[in-house]
């Protein structure tokens, strides 16, 4: 009895202790009475503060610098572009489109009110900065400025300044259907940075090996500054930003006192971390079947849909057996697409659709399929047999031979992921039926796998934007380095550069539908899919949605984030 | 005992160098440290991609670079071990590798310290009772305990304890217990009860999962050691003259039951911290464990040695840790 007792005692102090510590919070982040406060993940960390840099620079510092680095617009959700009025005066103006009449030219013209955060009016020498860091070395603006997307920069010839309007000149001959990019969501930094702050510590920008120095430091140290509508007040790289409203903002007042940007490189911490009131939500860059089945029926709101990245079948054209495009064809012909895509994502998202456009999703106005009528992808084996036995194939048992020699066996290759692991399972059956035997080999390195063409047949992925210009001439021309494969076709060469320097977008799709026709029927590239992105919110946020479009995801509209009534 | 552990510290360096230039070598041959940029959609510029080359040395030989890690003759004052410097990093070209490290290694000996202090006190309750009740129904339950502890993958069972975690937390409607993060943020401008609840918040969960396996086995080997002791003729000799056992077993029994223990727990410090990986991840604390898988996922070369080294450094310093203690315990032993 009197042990009972004790342990009585023991247990009701123990209780006691317990709900004194429950009168803390734990996590959360101890919100103040009354705050709206919103907990947000990245989903791994920010390697740099500044996005500009191919070292550094990522998705994931662009998330955390969303409503802080200023843009002149973005693609939004429904895939229409929208030019941000709060920032740009109007929209900017496209100058001289032919570049055979003189110099390709546009100019931006930022809002009157727009200022950075300790007062200083935002001006066209912001962007002509901007443009300079972003730049290769090679033009001679910076030093050491290591830009992850110098395209669009490196063709600017001449950039005049004149107070809050920036005129860009194109270098002779040249034009860029994507212009209006160089400062948006989607450019290499993902806005634009600003100048002063260069000045204001003894650099100046003209210098290229001082505006490396700046570069530096906008990469090594955390903004206090801000163009957007809110600021960062506390954080690191390794935890979280904790960011609250920019006093100086001009446009809407934003409506969350704070927002913090926690950093979570584990998917299998959410489904926890959401149901203790840790976070608010996400937009990881993977796909997660079990957070999916997991995180509906607990408050939140999901959605799922075609990410950008796409995966896709590529044939070695110059392997002994590969380099017959009527092999190609059949091999083709005979994977079964649909059985792929099922098998990875039908449980968590059984409404996926197959990619039948190598450069356009189907939500663009510029989508044709290209593929479906090819019968590619089809998984019908006896319209492969067929192909093979045309072209004088014969079926030794079940071996498929050519003059009596046998076909293959072939190196199916692909990084070790669970998707491309069941998908190479699944062709490896679906080529076995036409005689064609395969060796399934994984790799660590799929860069030096496909730099050195080390492989028969392969299951990678491309990233697609809705920027599309320079897409063509990178997979598929034949000077490309990130051709492969090896296709050599003088027709898809002729598109490719085409749709790179076409002077409007119009015309630039019109030369990427045309590469696409003619890559389809050499059967060099089979697209399968875009890997499905989840996207989850607790239902007490409001004005919170996915933006698959852009890199800023689900952070693309943060000034409008709310709590919902 | 000054003499003894100078000796083995020297005698240290030629094997940490030895381990450097095989591991060197591996990280270097395992794969190319711009393969994410080379891949980058659109491809970048030659010239930035020549930039990184130059920047992370990928422009020399591998022997060069190495003398170049080394040393840091030759380098562009980012690197040289004898210089203090780790080199440059593939993650950012402003990311320290040597101040994130050794902020890491903070993290990680915080929640390594806690579940040591609580994995040796509870292994050493649970083998004692266990020894002192051999074959009861309390004996064969910590045992069972023992070896379930052992089989459970760290991984699930962290899941487990989240899920537990916040089980609780519905039940007493507050949260009592977080499931990520170390808690350094929200400690932040706390007095001290608030900074106590909030470490026992951040702190409990991982401390319990990282615990559980030391615990396991160090539970056992006390058990056993116990045992040895019991029957020894001068643990009888005690009991014989008549000292109560509580004497026997507290000043005779245990004291000499821990030696092995200590021994083991010792050389276990740089296991636990190893196995904090798995911890760390899951519970998303900054410590050493992420810092060497965004090593490995960003074929960060440099962090990875540094990572290498500093276990390595942690490994002989348990050694001769263990060592030094096995001298202490023991008054038979004596350094040379």
């Amino acid at each position: 009895m009197h042990k009972r007792r004790k342990t009585l005692a023991l247990a009701a102090a123990g209780t006691s202790a317990l709900m004194a510590l429950t009168a803390c919070s734990g996590g959360g982040g101890g919100d103040g009475e009354g705050e709206k406060v919103v907990t947000w993940v990245i989903n791994s960390l920010p390697a740099a503060w500044g996005s500009i840099s191919a070292a550094g620079g990522s998705v994931y510092t662009v998330q955390m610098l969303s409503g802080v680095l200023p843009y002149t617009g973005q693609w939004q959700p429904d895939a229409t572009y929208e030019y941000d009025l709060n920032v740009l005066a109007e929209e900017p103006t496209l100058i001289n489109e032919d570049p055979e009449a003189g110099p390709f030219e546009f100019s931006f013209t930022l809002h009157e009110d727009a200022v950075w955060s300790d007062g200083t009016p935002m001006t066209g020498e912001d962007l002509r900065v901007t443009m300079m860091m972003s730049a290769s070395p090679t033009e001679g603006y910076c030093t050491t400025c290591d830009s992850r997307g110098t395209t669009g920069p490196d063709m600017v010839e001449e950039v005049e300044v004149d107070g809050k309007t920036a005129t860009f000149r194109l270098k002779e001959g040249l034009a860029n259907p994507e212009w209006m990019a160089m400062f948006d969501a989607h450019s290499a930094g993902g806005g634009f940075y600003p100048a002063h702050l260069a000045e204001e510590n003894g650099w100046d920008v003209d210098d290229p090996d001082q505006l490396g120095e700046y570069y530096t430091w906008l990469h090594e140290t955390r903004p206090e500054w801000s163009g957007g509508p809110y600021q960062i007040v506390d954080g690191d790289l390794e935890n979280q930003v904790v960011k609250e409203p920019n006093p100086e903002w001009w446009g809407e007042t934003p409506k969350l006192d704070r927002v913090i940007m926690s950093y979570n490189t584990d998917e299998g911490t959410f489904v926890n971390a959401f149901q203790n009131g840790e976070i608010d939500g996400a937009n990881p860059a993977q796909y997660s079947e079990d957070v999916i089945t997991q995180i509906e029926g607990i408050g939140a709101t999901l959605t799922v849909g075609e990410g950008n990245i796409w995966e896709h079948i590529d044939i070695n054209t110059k392997n002994e057996f590969l380099s017959d495009v009527e092999l190609r064809r059949a091999i083709f012909t005979a994977i079964d697409r649909d059985q792929i895509a099922s098998r990875n994502f039908g449980a968590g998202y059984p409404d996926y659709e197959l990619k039948n456009n190598h450069i356009f999703s189907s939500d663009s106005e510029y989508y044709e399929d290209h593929i479906t009528d090819s019968g590619q992808g089809s998984g019908d084996i006896e319209a492969a047999t067929e192909i093979l036995e045309e072209a004088g194939y014969e079926l030794d048992g079940d071996t498929l031979t050519l003059d009596g020699e046998q076909v293959g066996p072939f190196r199916l290759r692909s990084t070790d992921t669970v998707v491309r692991s069941n998908s190479l399972q699944l062709i490896q059956a679906q080529l076995a039926e036409i005689g064609i035997e395969t060796t399934i080999e994984m790799t660590d390195d799929l860069g030096g796998m496909l730099g050195g063409t080390e492989y028969d047949i392969v299951q990678f992925g491309w990233s697609g934007t809705p920027y599309f210009t320079s897409s063509p001439q990178q997979f598929w021309h034949s000077e490309s380095e990130s051709n492969f494969g090896g296709l050599e076709n003088d027709e898809v060469d002729e598109h490719a550069i085409a749709a790179g320097t076409a002077p409007s977008l119009d015309e630039a799709a019109e030369h990427a539908n045309a590469a696409v026709a003619a890559v389809v029927p050499e059967a060099y590239s089979l697209p399968i899919m875009a890997e499905p992105n989840y996207f989850f919110v607790s239902d007490r946020l409001a004005n919170v949605e996915d933006n698959l479009q852009s890199s800023y995801r689900a952070t693309y509209n943060i000034g409008e984030w709310d709590i919902a009534e | 005992m000054l003499v003894y552990t100078v000796r083995r510290v020297l005698g240290a360096i030629p094997i940490l160098l030895l381990a450097s230039v095989l591991t060197f070598v591996l990280i270097d041959v395992s794969g190319d440290p711009l393969a994410d940029l080379r891949m980058q959609q659109p491809p970048p510029d030659p010239s930035v991609i020549q930039l990184q080359e130059e920047r992370l040395y990928l422009d020399r030989s591998m022997p060069e670079r190495y003398w170049l890690w080394i040393t840091g003759i030759g380098g562009n004052g980012d690197i040289g071990l004898l210089q203090g410097k780790f080199g440059p990093s593939t993650q950012s070209a402003t990311y320290d590798i040597g101040e994130n490290l050794f902020l890491r290694l903070g993290t990680t000996l915080r929640l390594v310290g806690a579940a040591m202090v609580f994995a040796l006190g509870l292994a050493v309750l649970a083998g004692v009772v266990s020894a002192m009740r051999q074959y009861s129904k309390l004996d064969y339950t910590l045992t069972f305990i023992g070896f379930l502890a052992l089989a459970m993958p760290v991984f699930w069972f962290a899941g487990i304890m989240q899920q537990a975690g916040v089980g609780f937390n519905e039940l007493v409607g507050s949260q009592v217990f977080a499931t990520i993060g170390d808690g350094t943020y929200q400690a932040q401008g706390q007095d001290l009860w608030g900074r106590i609840t909030n470490a026992f918040a951040y702190m409990t969960l991982p401390t319990i999962v990282l615990m559980l396996t030391s615990f396991a086995s160090w539970s056992r080997y006390q058990r056993t050691s116990m045992l040895e002791v019991l029957n020894s003729d001068y643990v009888r000799l005690a009991r014989a003259k008549g000292l109560p056992n509580r004497v026997v077993i507290r000043r005779h029994a245990l004291r000499t039951a821990l030696i092995p223990l200590t021994t083991v727990a010792a050389v276990g410090i740089a296991g636990i911290i190893d196995g904090a990986i798995l911890t760390e991840r899951v519970f998303q604390w900054r410590g050493l464990g992420e810092f060497f898988i965004a090593a490995v996922e960003k074929n960060d070369s440099y962090a990875l040695m540094a990572w290498l080294l500093l276990s390595g450094v942690l490994v002989i310093l348990a050694n001769l840790i263990a060592d030094l203690l096995y001298g202490v315990l023991d008054p038979r032993i004596r350094y040379e």
